[in-house]
């Protein structure tokens, strides 16, 4: 069992997931396995929740340097 | 073109029901433990697609042998919806962890019509007391449908849409190949887009565009229900599918990710 493969598979993932439209839906794909399938609205909703989460960790004092 | 298995072996129709059970896998099942499984068999029943063969907490006083068709085990969720945890092929005891346990905690249902063999657990107990060797053997397939349970798992909380589909569908092929139900690279999935999305977690409209992918990716195509893969080798590569966990023999593991023997 390798210790360090698990370690490496429970980082925060660097890796933006991608959202795409089809048949009147929103398609999120990633990171990591993330495959969810929203309307526009809770789309709308989630990407409004997301960049207010992500200021929030910026501005954070616990904010980490990425790791390399 | 494919390459076309070498050395499956294929037993001739028993009169029984015990043909399928554990071909080309790693542990062969012998003719006498089929002889004695087909002599086992109190009844054939046959299923209507959607049909219920076990609920959920009834008890369960016999075990069912699959011999024709696709069978699931599913649960159905607090929230209304449906969850397949299992799909079964010909050669699968849908229930034999039934057994021990004395009811089920999820439900068995035919996917398709279906005949099935049924076992009763009293003569499950007489196989228990004179025939060690064979206990082992259906040990080994409750054991191996608990393989396929961790993979399930992985697939549904590891791999990305794409690669959930694509993992199902080399171990639905890899499975078929095992039983001799399907040539290398093509076979019959009876399972709509919801079915295949309620198997890898995913809604009809993402497996529909996944499919899309695939054969535009020159992966693979789904047609109805027939299944044709173009690049065996690829779809398992883009699918994270490495067959161990189905313990079958080498020769068909290597067939099942488009090795040639």
């Amino acid at each position: 069992m390798s210790q360090n493969h698990d370690r490496a598979r429970v980082k925060p993932s660097d890796t933006p997931g991608r959202a795409t439209a089809q048949d009147g839906l929103v398609l999120l794909d990633g990171p990591n396995g993330v495959a969810v399938t929203m309307t526009a609205e809770a789309a709308e909703l989630t990407a409004e929740s997301l960049r207010l989460a992500a200021a929030q960790a910026r501005g954070s004092p616990h904010a980490r340097p990425e790791e390399g | 073109m494919p390459p076309k298995p070498a050395t499956l072996s294929i037993p001739t129709q028993h009169a029984g029901s015990a043909r399928d059970v554990m071909l080309n896998r790693s542990r062969a099942l012998s003719e006498a433990h089929r002889a004695i499984l087909d002599g086992a068999v109190s009844e054939r029943r046959h299923l209507g697609a959607g049909e219920v063969a076990v609920r959920q907490g009834q008890p369960v006083r016999s075990s069912t042998l699959l011999v024709e068709g696709y069978m699931t085990r599913h649960v159905d969720a607090v929230d209304g919806r449906r969850h397949l945890v299992s799909v079964h092929v010909p050669g699968d005891f849908v229930d034999l962890h039934a057994y021990p346990l004395g009811h089920l905690d999820h439900e068995v249902g035919a996917l398709t019509d279906a005949c099935v063999a049924v076992i009763p657990h009293t003569t499950l107990e007489r196989i228990l007391a004179d025939h060690p060797a064979l206990v082992r053997q259906l040990w080994f397939l409750t054991l191996l449908d608990a393989a396929m349970h961790r993979q399930w798992i992985y697939r549904a909380s590891s791999l990305s849409a794409l690669e959930r589909v694509a993992h199902f569908l080399c171990e639905m092929h890899a499975r078929l190949l095992a039983i001799g139900r399907c040539e290398p690279g093509r076979f019959t999935l009876p399972m709509t887009q919801l079915d295949i999305g309620e198997v890898c977690s995913l809604t009809n409209v993402h497996v529909s565009r996944v499919l899309r992918q695939l054969r535009e990716e020159r992966l693979c195509t789904m047609r109805s229900t027939q299944v044709e893969i173009l690049d065996l080798r690829g779809l398992a590569l883009r699918g994270r599918f490495d067959p161990t966990y189905l313990y079958l023999d080498d020769t068909l593991r290597n067939v099942a990710i488009g090795r040639t023997p």
